[in-house]
């Protein structure tokens, strides 16, 4: 396999965790009323089980945030207690917008490299031409 | 008989070298979230083509010859001091890696433009355009 094919490769698996992560961030955002929701976190890994190609990145299994949930209180809700209050979930929001930002310039890094050995390997194909 | 002509040799082993590199660096931009990820690179063109002069000793040029080092243009990706590593333990800076992924290309380039104009020099000297 050329070096090319494993930067793209490389990039591609960038790529894939990025969205995966965006979309567990966009998930907690969509949850962050919803009583009783744990924030979801991906961790990154460096897999090393495929021979061939090195270094690829994976998202790994999905974990909770294990941080307390926030009690909210409102005595009309039907999940209240006796103290008039509920859990709700422990998103904030600030943390996954800036997680979002994150998300989305390792995305935007990633492309780059993946469109720069794309532009390498095509102009070593030019050289092929005339 | 052309496959011998030291300049597409050196053209090529250039353009091989930004391949690897390029390799090097995507897998740093891939992992620039993992945690406990060093950043890794190669040993530049002009580093390992001098060592090669360096060296007296035997060349090993396929995997099968017992003496020598195998293919010097083909360098190990080795771990970066970086002065600082985030919290987690990564060192990958991407504006570094941005930088160099620049400088790859250039080189590319030139090794490509250096094995044109050798090709268009053949090209004439055979009588073709």
């Amino acid at each position: 396999m050329s070096e090319f094919m494993k930067a793209l490769s490389v990039s591609a698996s960038g790529l894939k965790a990025q969205a995966d992560r965006i979309r567990h961030v966009s998930e907690n955002i969509a949850n962050a009323d919803t009583p009783g929701y744990r924030r979801k976190t991906v961790p990154f890994e460096t897999e090393f089980s495929d021979g061939t190609i090195a270094g690829r990145v994976k998202a790994g299994r999905v974990t909770l945030d294990r941080s307390d949930l926030e009690r909210i209180y409102d005595p009309s809700h039907p999940l209240a207690d006796e103290t008039g209050q509920y859990d709700g979930s422990n998103v904030d929001l600030i943390v996954e917008i800036a997680d979002a930002r994150e998300a989305q310039r390792s995305y935007e890094a990633n492309l780059k490299m993946f469109d720069q050995a794309r532009q390498m390997s095509s102009s070593l194909m030019e050289l092929l031409r005339k | 008989m052309f496959g011998k002509l030291e300049i597409f040799r050196m053209a090529s082993a250039m353009a091989k070298h930004a391949g690897t590199r390029q390799a090097a660096i995507a897998q740093n931009v891939a992992n620039a979230d993992t945690p406990g990820f060093k950043a890794r690179d190669i040993a530049s063109f002009s580093d390992i083509m001098s060592r090669r002069r360096d060296v007296t000793g035997q060349f090993a040029t396929r995997p099968g010859h017992l003496n020598g080092a195998l293919d010097p243009a083909q360098p190990e990706f080795r771990i970066v001091e970086a002065a600082a590593d985030s919290p987690n333990g990564n060192s990958v800076s991407i504006e570094d890696e941005m930088m160099k992924s620049v400088d790859t290309q250039r080189q590319h380039e030139r090794s490509i433009a250096i094995y044109r104009s050798s090709l268009n020099i053949l090209r004439t000297s055979l009588g073709r355009s």
